[in-house]
């Protein structure tokens, strides 16, 4: 497969003598490399410089020309509504990450560290991971039926008596969409966390406590700082996901609650290119920082 | 016949094999000996082709094959840590080089069967062809790495610390082995190991490399009477070497006259052999002729046929002394316990600052 | 010690709450897959137990108000997307990691750029891949805009898995089949893919199952031609219907199903490689 591009028997002149271990050396490498890096240029790099360029073209009721202009960066930051959602998805995100966190933390905690047969370790994780194989849509449309006023915690709650009203905030507000992020989300936190934790070795939590430290320390001193790089690693996947988000938000809040994913999608439907753009360059920067801030914490490569 | 000429090899600036050049017979077994670090790895890689030497090249039968790559040079090696292939079984193995290689594979199934089960007797696994990698001992995989190397009937076979991952007996029985497989199949065998006992009961000649250097080759009997330096004799593991400077042909270690052998007039190493030192009585003197230091004993330990006994002497320097047990047997001493030492100022050889060996140190041996 | 063991069933506890509140949704969606049509509606409380909305989906029920699900072609669609996908950015995840498998200038510049392909949001890139098309005039479809933008989302998933399996990777046997006469191409063949098949699995399954659910970058670039997900999101907007339960309870049990075969495939080629080496045993034997 893949080394079709090491050519047999070419014979190296001492030139590409390189200091390479065996036969991969040289420049061989580059002709594997290419054909990922081109692709990633064109087809991932181009769109997002594209969609940076087209943020400054002028934007005419049905079209865009390339007359570079700041107009929709201006009509961004002063219009309450755009700039309203780009607080309100900052807010939403922020909620996920924390609810992510704490829910997961504890499932996480018990999967790498108190369950110590690997089977039912793997178990339990493919357990969590099953959902992900029906349509994630379907997935957040299921908590229609679940939220509604007339829905599956409403009845539990009302024939259990502990409500004696049907709570109707659960569907169709911010909640709704918190909630069913959360679910769909918590996964990606648990999973990272529950490796990094299962690789603790198990005697330095001994040594630890044959040295009489109460279980809260060891929590603190060692369970909780070599488990950053899987909170760090989990917090990547669940930010990129939220603030991309924007098919959770119009199905669970019956479009009261518009994210910028939502807006972009508005505005591309009705030819707003330019205006759209300047949405996607917002999100793409909010994005960046949130990213390189979090890999400053843990060396991506490194935990590979 | 195989020429390595002027090889050189380093990483990052450092070199790590210097300027080796050697010439490896037909039907022979070489062997290198190194500590760890000494670049013997690094030598029978740049040999097998899996690195690049800076400069120098090796010539096989008169050919260059400096710039192949290692699949056409015709090479065996065989790696410290077998390298099995983990996905097929033994016999799988062992035929995967006839079946897959670029010249010449062997389509006849039944005479790669033949070749195999041929090679897996010669190394006494007749019964566990059919068995996965994980499912075999050290000892085995290790004939098993030597077997696949060896059915491809190379010309030269490259060992890199064949036996360095065997326990202490299975080692024993695998020199023997190892010799014997050789002289049956009559392929030359380069063998690197970091083990001096190794090294000079296994080869027909040694070559001592030291820091990426070759330093002497000869015969192990050559090189074990007569080291050429001494950073061979510090290889060999087999010389007490005393540092100190000469004054109207005496050796002076700290003070501590020791006597030379006549005509040596500036030595700067004393070597003399473990098996040549004597522990004479408590409170016994030695020969006026002979050299003699008083040491405190530290330990002792069983080396096969051998007792090694371990002293330190005042200026902290540890003698080590053997005795074959078949000349007498063993001694006990307490911990602490004060003995001079004693040798025949025959025995000696003197090294000049530049560590290598003065002329006129037979040690009683023609040079 | 006894309050360890007291907060382990503590955890153990919250743990099956917390696959409780995973699976709830689940357990809904399975109910109410079973409300009675064309009536009924997707929530409680059920009016009448039927199948009615699995009919309606394999296209076996009287025409309703109730549109049918594009199943046919819009499932064909996201197949061989998926499928196409997979492969491709399963080579390219390959070949890419095989590249890191030596130091080179520039690796730092190459991992993230890879990397990043997975952490764009797919709206952004969907945004992008638009206008990049628009602009320059390429027609936007299933088969070339979406599945690009595919790739550039799961190749880097290939890329990675691949990368842990090559890091726990031993070069030497690659080593001792060059010196064995073998060329590096059949080495590759016949030691290195062999020995690293386990990880291209998963890096397959990766790419095939992201590709099949996504939708943000397929909504932008895939111009009419809808996949099942973009057919999914369609419904968004106009009344839900249970018909789209049943769907979800059909393609899970399909996927569950496919699982399975993985599984057993994994545990059989297992099992292969042993019942061969005793067979071989007694042969020479």
């Amino acid at each position: 497969m893949s080394n079709t591009a090491i050519t047999e028997q070419a014979p190296i002149n001492s030139a590409t003598r390189g200091n390479q271990h065996g036969l991969l050396r040289g420049k061989r490498h580059y002709l594997l490399l290419a054909p990922g890096v081109f692709w990633m240029l064109v087809f991932l790099v181009l769109p997002l410089l594209m969609m940076v360029y087209v943020s400054f073209w002028t934007q005419s009721t049905f079209a865009v020309s390339p007359d570079l202009t700041i107009k929709s960066w201006v009509a961004f930051f002063s219009s309450d509504t755009y700039f309203g959602a780009l607080i309100r998805t900052l807010r939403i995100w922020l909620t996920v990450l924390a609810l992510t966190l704490v829910i997961g933390y504890p499932t996480a905690l018990f999967i790498g560290q108190f369950v110590r047969n690997k089977n039912t370790q793997t178990v339990l994780l493919v357990t969590c991971v099953v959902p992900f194989w029906t349509s994630f849509l379907i997935r957040v449309l299921a908590w229609r039926p679940m939220l509604g006023k007339e829905g599956a915690i409403n009845i539990l709650l009302q024939k259990f008596g502990i409500t004696s009203q049907p709570i109707e905030v659960l569907l169709f507000t911010e909640l709704s969409v918190v909630i069913g992020m959360v679910q769909i989300y918590v996964v990606f936190m648990v999973g990272p966390i529950a490796f990094m934790l299962a690789r603790i070795d198990e005697s330095l939590i001994e040594a630890a406590r044959d040295l009489g430290a109460s279980a809260w320390t060891i929590f603190r001193k060692i369970i909780l700082p070599l488990s950053m790089p899987g909170v760090v690693v989990g917090a990547i996947f669940v930010s990129v996901m939220v603030l991309g988000e924007f098919a959770t938000a119009s199905a669970l809040s019956g479009r009261k609650v518009n994210l910028l994913g939502n807006i972009i999608l508005t505005q591309v439907g009705s030819l707003k290119w330019a205006f759209a753009a300047v949405i996607g360059v917002v999100l793409t920067v909010v994005m960046a920082i949130v990213i390189t801030g979090l890999l400053r914490v843990v060396n991506l490569r490194r935990e590979l | 016949m195989m020429e390595l000429v002027s090889l050189t090899k380093s990483y990052d600036g450092v070199s790590v094999v210097k300027d080796v050049s050697l010439t490896v017979e037909n039907d022979e077994y070489l062997t290198i000996l190194g500590p760890s670090g000494s670049g013997k790895s690094t030598l029978l890689r740049v040999i097998a082709g899996l690195e690049w030497p800076e400069s120098g090249t090796v010539f096989l039968d008169g050919l260059d094959i400096g710039d192949q790559l290692p699949h056409v040079r015709g090479l065996g090696f065989v790696q410290q840590k077998y390298a099995l292939f983990p996905h097929l079984t033994i016999f799988e193995n062992v035929a995967f080089g006839l079946r897959n290689r670029q010249t010449d594979p062997l389509r006849d199934e039944n005479e790669v069967r033949r070749r195999t089960l041929d090679m897996l007797h010669l190394v006494g696994l007749d019964d566990l062809g059919g068995r996965m990698v994980g499912q075999i001992s050290g000892g085995q995989k290790q004939r098993v790495s030597l077997a696949r190397t060896l059915v491809a009937e190379p010309k030269i076979c490259l060992l890199d610390e064949p036996l360095g991952a065997l326990d202490a007996n299975l080692r024993e029985r695998m020199t023997v082995e190892l010799r014997r497989i050789r002289e049956a199949l009559g392929v030359t065998f380069v063998h690197a190991t970091g083990n001096e006992a190794e090294a000079m009961a296994m080869g027909d000649r040694m070559v001592v490399l030291d820091n990426g250097r070759s330093l002497q080759i000869g015969s192990p009997d050559q090189i074990y009477d007569l080291p050429a330096s001494v950073q061979v004799a510090r290889s060999l593991n087999a010389y007490n070497v005393m540092a100190g400077d000469t004054r109207e042909g005496v050796f002076y270690h700290i003070g501590h006259p020791l006597p030379l052998p006549p005509g040596i007039l500036d030595a700067r190493y004393y070597a003399v052999r473990f098996g040549s030192l004597s522990i004479l009585e408590a409170g016994g003197k030695a020969d006026a002729s002979d050299g003699s230091i008083e040491a405190a004993f530290i330990a002792s330990e069983f080396v096969g046929s051998r007792m090694v006994y371990f002293f330190r002497d005042d200026h902290g320097d540890i003698l080590e002394v053997e005795q074959h047990l078949s000349r007498s047997d063993p001694l006990d001493f307490s911990l602490g316990e004060r003995r001079m030492l004693a040798w025949p100022v025959a025995e000696v050889l003197a090294f000049d600052a530049a560590g290598d060996l003065i002329a006129g140190t037979s040690r009683g041996i023609a040079a | 010690m006894h309050q360890l063991t007291s907060l382990k069933w503590i955890l153990g506890f919250y743990t099956a709450l917390f696959i409780v509140f995973l699976y709830g949704p689940f357990l809904v969606m399975g109910i109410i897959s079973f409300q009675q049509g064309p009536e009924g509606g997707p929530q409680f409380p059920i009016i009448e137990w039927s199948t009615f909305w699995y009919k309606h989906v394999m296209g076996f029920a009287p025409p309703s108000r109730v549109a049918p699900l594009p199943v046919g072609e819009a499932l064909f669609r996201s197949l061989t997307l998926a499928f196409a996908t997979m492969i491709v950015s399963t080579v390219l995840g390959t070949m890419t990691a095989q590249a890191f498998r030596t130091q080179f200038k520039g690796s730092g510049f190459v991992f993230y750029l890879v990397v990043l392909g997975m952490m764009v949001p797919g709206i952004l890139l969907g945004l992008g891949m638009a206008l990049v098309s628009d602009q320059l005039g390429i027609a936007r479809t299933w088969w070339g805009t979406t599945f690009v933008l595919h790739v550039v989302y799961t190749f880097p998933f290939a890329f990675l898995v691949m990368l842990a399996i090559f890091n726990r990777f031993d070069s030497s046997v690659e080593e001792a089949s060059w010196t064995l006469g073998v060329s590096p191409a059949r080495t590759f063949r016949k030691v290195t893919f062999p020995m690293i098949f386990p990880g291209v699995l998963s890096a397959m399954l990766f790419a095939f199952t992201l590709s099949y659910d996504e939708f943000p970058r397929t909504l932008f670039t895939a111009a009419g031609d809808v996949t099942m997900p973009i057919a999914i999101y369609g419904t968004f907007s106009v009344e839900i219907h249970p018909n789209l339960f049943a769907f979800g309870v059909l393609t899970t049990l399909f996927s569950l199903a496919l699982l399975t075969v993985y599984a057993i495939l994994m545990a059989m080629s297992v099992r292969r490689s042993q019942a061969r080496s005793s067979g071989i045993q007694e042969e020479i034997a």
